[in-house]
């Protein structure tokens, strides 16, 4: 069943236009985020810092710490508050997995092939998170080239060790392939592609409103309003500021994880196909 | 006829002659009764046509067989077992329903490979039934290029690759031309000889008529008729159309 789901998404165009969005805002976002807003705030192009004002974000890609943050297969803003485009992708894409079963009728097939259904959504689960964790090495990978040639381009040093880049790419496939794996969940309780990808798109949308606003009020963000799905991911990946340590981050995404998967495999058991 | 033939997942032996058993089938919907204390069998070696008109529960019926719906009440048995009781069920029974869930964006071959993949069998396979329902040709194409007719020849292909012993099909002569009707008979009495069930609900009685050997009935959720055509026409004077439009436009009384 492992190798007729992997088919059932190599074959389909959806997983192949969601890498190449993803990538290509990847792309833009790094270039904006790690070359432009450091070119203006050094004055290298436009008017120069002092005709920018204070509220200019101060970016120096020289350091460390930005130098990781440009790695994040979510793009440098993610940290920032903001849905980057490699993430809308990301959970279309999971999303569209879930759901074009039901679209097409591919789920009688399979219900046929396998009637014990909660091995279809285990298959299901194995291949979507197999390409998911694909996609998580992509992003990072063009998130690195993106900073390569950046500092490069801008005579900087490499300020990240090897060790320290590997690290982001490891915590970067995984946050993109837990991201993939809860989209398809919500794409196989939903069935509809329509609900489906208006669920995933609030829950994605409203997370980083709900912090903000949050904050705006209590001046903080409660410890366990961290623990929602893309607070999670990024307090994996690691690279921006976060309250939660990466073991704690990694068992809670993984725990929300295992918890909607399990929650779609009960559906899938009980319904009526 | 009988099924001798033994597979990896279970044991048929040549006592196997009832390949399909429904037993008391029953179904409740928020709408109401689907399907009503419903019974037939589907003996190997004869092809059965289940007739009723849109909305009877012939389709709920057969997903009851298939375990894609659950029964309220009653049992299906596939060669004596659950068909979820199989280990390798798409080598025990091919089907075709709904136009056999084809994904517009994938080619007849790739929908084939992935069938292929599901039912564990060899890749060569989908060669051979691709040229066996004569699509070879337009295998490569997209889905979404293909009229109905092609449709249906490609999902009937994927009922057919993990060599199954029985055949269920719903309006599987849907968008099937002549000469692809004329196909469509001779393969499944082929099949049925060779020691096949098949199991075929349309509601287009002349194709019925020419393909059956048994017809079962079902109106309202229920069976009305059922045993051997030319038993069962014949108390309608012979005319098919007939008997079966008194059944199914009259009350729910049963002619067994």
């Amino acid at each position: 069943m492992f190798r007729a789901e992997m088919l059932k998404l190599t074959t389909t165009k959806t997983p192949k236009i969601a890498v190449a969005v993803g990538a290509g805002g990847l792309i833009l976002t790094q270039i904006i985020f790690v070359t432009l807003l450091p070119a203006l705030a050094a004055g290298t192009i436009g008017p120069g810092r002092a005709a920018l004002g204070d509220d200019f974000p101060a970016l120096d890609l020289g350091s460390t710490s930005a130098q990781l943050d440009a790695l994040s297969p979510f793009g440098a803003s993610s940290g920032g508050g903001s849905v980057g485009i490699a993430v809308l992708a990301v959970v279309m894409m999971g999303v569209l997995a879930g759901t074009s079963d039901y679209r097409f009728g591919g789920i009688v097939a399979a219900a046929l092939a396998q009637p014990r259904r909660v091995r279809i959504l285990a298959s299901k689960a194995a291949a979507t998170g197999v390409v998911g964790l694909a996609t998580g090495l992509v992003f990072t990978l063009v998130s690195l080239a993106t900073l390569l040639g950046t500092v490069a381009v801008m005579g900087l040093p490499l300020a990240a060790t090897p060790l320290e880049i590997a690290g982001v790419i490891a915590r970067g496939t995984l946050a993109v392939g837990a991201l993939t794996l809860i989209a398809l969940s919500i794409g196989i309780l939903a069935r509809s592609q329509l609900a489906g990808v208006l669920i995933m798109l609030a829950i994605i949308m409203l997370e980083p409103i709900v912090l903000s606003i949050t904050g705006l009020i209590l001046g903080h963000i409660p410890a366990a309003m961290q623990f929602l799905p893309l607070s999670l991911a990024n307090a994996v990946i690691g690279t921006t500021s976060s309250g939660i340590p990466f073991p704690l981050a990694l068992a809670g995404l993984g725990a929300i994880t295992l918890a909607l998967l399990g929650l779609a495999a009960l559906a899938l058991k009980r319904r009526d196909i | 006829m009988l099924a001798s033939t033994s597979r990896d997942d279970g044991v048929m032996t040549n006592t196997d002659t009832c390949a399909i058993d429904a037993k008391a089938l029953r179904k409740n919907f928020s709408a109401g009764t689907a399907v009503d204390d419903v019974s037939f069998t589907v003996s190997s070696g004869r092809v059965v046509g289940l007739l009723g008109p849109n909305g009877a529960g012939k389709t709920t019926t057969i997903r009851m067989l298939l375990g894609l719906a659950s029964a309220d009440s009653g049992h299906a048995l596939i060669h004596g077992r659950p068909y979820s009781g199989w280990k390798h069920p798409l080598q025990m029974v091919g089907t075709v329903l709904d136009a056999g869930g084809l994904h517009p964006g994938r080619t007849g071959r790739q929908h084939l490979r992935i069938v292929a993949a599901q039912t564990k069998a060899p890749a060569e396979r989908v060669d051979e039934v691709l040229s066996e329902v004569d699509m070879s040709a337009a295998a490569d194409r997209a889905v979404s290029g293909y009229s109905l007719g092609m449709r249906q020849r490609i999902a009937l292909a994927a009922a057919l690759v993990g060599s199954p012993r029985i055949l269920i099909l719903d309006e599987p002569a849907n968008g099937l031309d002549p000469s692809g009707m004329h196909w469509l008979r001779a393969r499944l009495r082929a099949f049925a000889n060779g020691g096949g069930a098949v199991l075929l609900s349309s509601h287009v009685l002349s194709d019925v008529e020419q393909i059956a050997d048994d017809i079962v009935v079902i109106a309202e959720g229920r069976v009305v008729a059922d045993g051997a055509l030319a038993t069962v026409a014949g108390s309608g004077g012979g005319d098919l159309e007939r008997f079966y439009l008194q059944l199914t436009e009259g009350s729910r009384s049963e002619v067994r």
